[in-house]
């Protein structure tokens, strides 16, 4: 029914994701307990390898006289890698109006750019400070079902001293937080945001998807739906 | 990758830089056997902060540049000289300067010519103009020894090879030479093993130079 790809690395990943200056998006929360249930649920979904997440989130602010208006980007490091990696991405506004109340997902203004190790020092200079930092830490999928989804499940964490990550203690303890990806165009993004959404129902018994800041709490029955997960291993249609 | 040295055309006193210098330097390459391989060209961007108060000015870099370079269409690179840092970027990450709106692109110039292949070097010749104009602010030439990727183990050839250079380009008594600058990549972060980072730094501080150049003249 659907095309299933798999993605050879995650470089590949970031080569497409920088032709796109958009993205679709939705969020959700799910207990702790039941992420391994998750995750049985996604590989069986996706069909790729699931990647480890733990990522450096770091927020920057611009100053009070820097720009017409006020500017934030955030820089993250990948530290799963040998040598940790650096991305800068900035995040514009969502698309509103009615077009955009009927999709169920936030489709947004978008842009990533690999970077080297000094991009920090770079944007400090520049003017721009720290506003705040966070550790997500989980697993990720990286696939393709029409568009190119990327589902990550991954606690965030905050730090009681700047940068100090090996302190970092959970925001939510004993819930997680799952996002939905996927890279867009002004020219494909409806077709993505139907792709996204539509997966999104595939996860429903276990965490409900919704636009970003629109929460609806944990699926009620995720218990039920998960201990028939384990007990199967996803054998059994939910 | 390969090391490269970046010279750049340094005038007498009381004279000017021209595309008839330009026209010497490039049939002096051809005339010591250099083979056309084709055109090249790199951008600068000179940025500057928008501030709503102009008071605050001085907290705010004043050589804030950044260069895509013709060996790497897919990257972009910024420098902050004054600070010694040098970044590495997708070229997205122009896309993401113009979205901030807290820096904008004062000046841009383009660093054009042709390139050429001499035995195991790659030789880059071009004018350094405005981007609306015609106008030559300078010269550029690019050394590039193919089979080495280490500075100091390159170093002994590379002034050899500029010795042939210089007295190759002597018996055209032109008005001026041109000038390697030497500098302490370490400053920024940068090993012996040459990548394109070293590559913007030199472009950023031949930039400099051209700079304090023309302001002496003006002065």
């Amino acid at each position: 029914m659907y095309s299933r790809g798999r993605w050879c690395d995650f470089t590949k990943y970031f080569e497409l994701k920088k032709n796109n200056s958009m993205e679709c998006v939705v969020q959700g929360i799910i207990e702790t307990q039941h992420v391994e249930a998750l995750e049985i649920l996604l590989q069986g979904l996706c069909g790729v390898q699931r990647e480890r997440l733990r990522v450096h989130e770091l927020c920057l602010k611009s100053g009070p006289s820097l720009g017409n208006v006020s500017s934030e980007v955030r820089l993250l490091c990948d530290l799963d890698q040998p040598e940790p990696t650096w991305t800068v991405k900035h995040v514009g506004g969502a698309m509103r109006g009615p077009g955009a109340d009927q999709i169920s997902v936030m489709v947004r203004a978008m842009v990533e750019s690999k970077v080297s190790k000094n991009a920090l020092r770079m944007f400090n200079a520049l003017g721009y400070k720290l506003d705040h930092e966070l550790l997500k830490v989980g697993f990720a999928f990286h696939f393709q079902r029409t568009a190119n989804i990327s589902v990550s499940v991954s606690s965030v964490n905050k730090m009681p001293k700047v940068h100090a990550i090996d302190e970092a203690v959970p925001v939510t303890p004993g819930m997680q937080i799952v996002d939905v990806t996927a890279p867009a165009t002004p020219v494909n993004y409806s077709e993505v945001a139907a792709a996204v959404s539509s997966f999104c129902e595939f996860l429903a018994p276990l965490v409900h998807l919704s636009k970003p800041f629109i929460s609806t709490g944990v699926v009620p029955t995720a218990a039920a739906a998960a201990a028939s997960l384990m007990s199967d291993g996803g054998g059994t249609a939910l | 990758m390969p090391v490269k040295w970046v010279l750049h055309w340094q005038p007498n006193q009381g004279s000017t830089v021209s595309s008839q210098i330009l026209n010497e330097a490039t049939q002096c390459v051809e005339s010591i056997n250099g083979v056309k391989e084709g055109r090249w060209k790199a951008t600068l961007n000179y940025y500057k902060p928008l501030l709503r108060d102009q008071t605050n000015q001085a907290e705010f870099p004043r050589d804030f540049l950044g260069i895509s370079l013709a060996d790497q269409p897919n990257k972009y690179y910024f420098i902050i000289r004054s600070q010694r840092i040098v970044v590495e970027a997708d070229s997205s990450i122009q896309l993401i300067m113009e979205r901030l709106q807290s820096y904008k692109s004062k000046v841009a110039l383009y660093f054009e010519g042709f390139q050429y292949q001499l035995g195991d070097f790659r030789l880059r010749v071009g004018k350094v103009v405005p981007t609306h104009s015609e106008n030559v602010r300078g010269i550029v030439m690019e050394v590039e020894y193919l089979p080495i990727s280490s500075m100091e183990k390159s170093r002994k050839v590379m002034e050899e090879f500029l010795e042939i250079w210089h007295e190759a380009l002597s018996k055209r008594s032109l008005p001026g030479k041109f000038v390697n600058i030497d500098l302490n990549f370490g400053e920024f972060g940068l090993g012996d093993n040459y990548t394109p980072q070293h590559t913007a730094v030199r472009y950023a501080l031949v930039m400099a130079h051209m700079i304090a150049t023309v302001q002496a003249v003006r002065g």
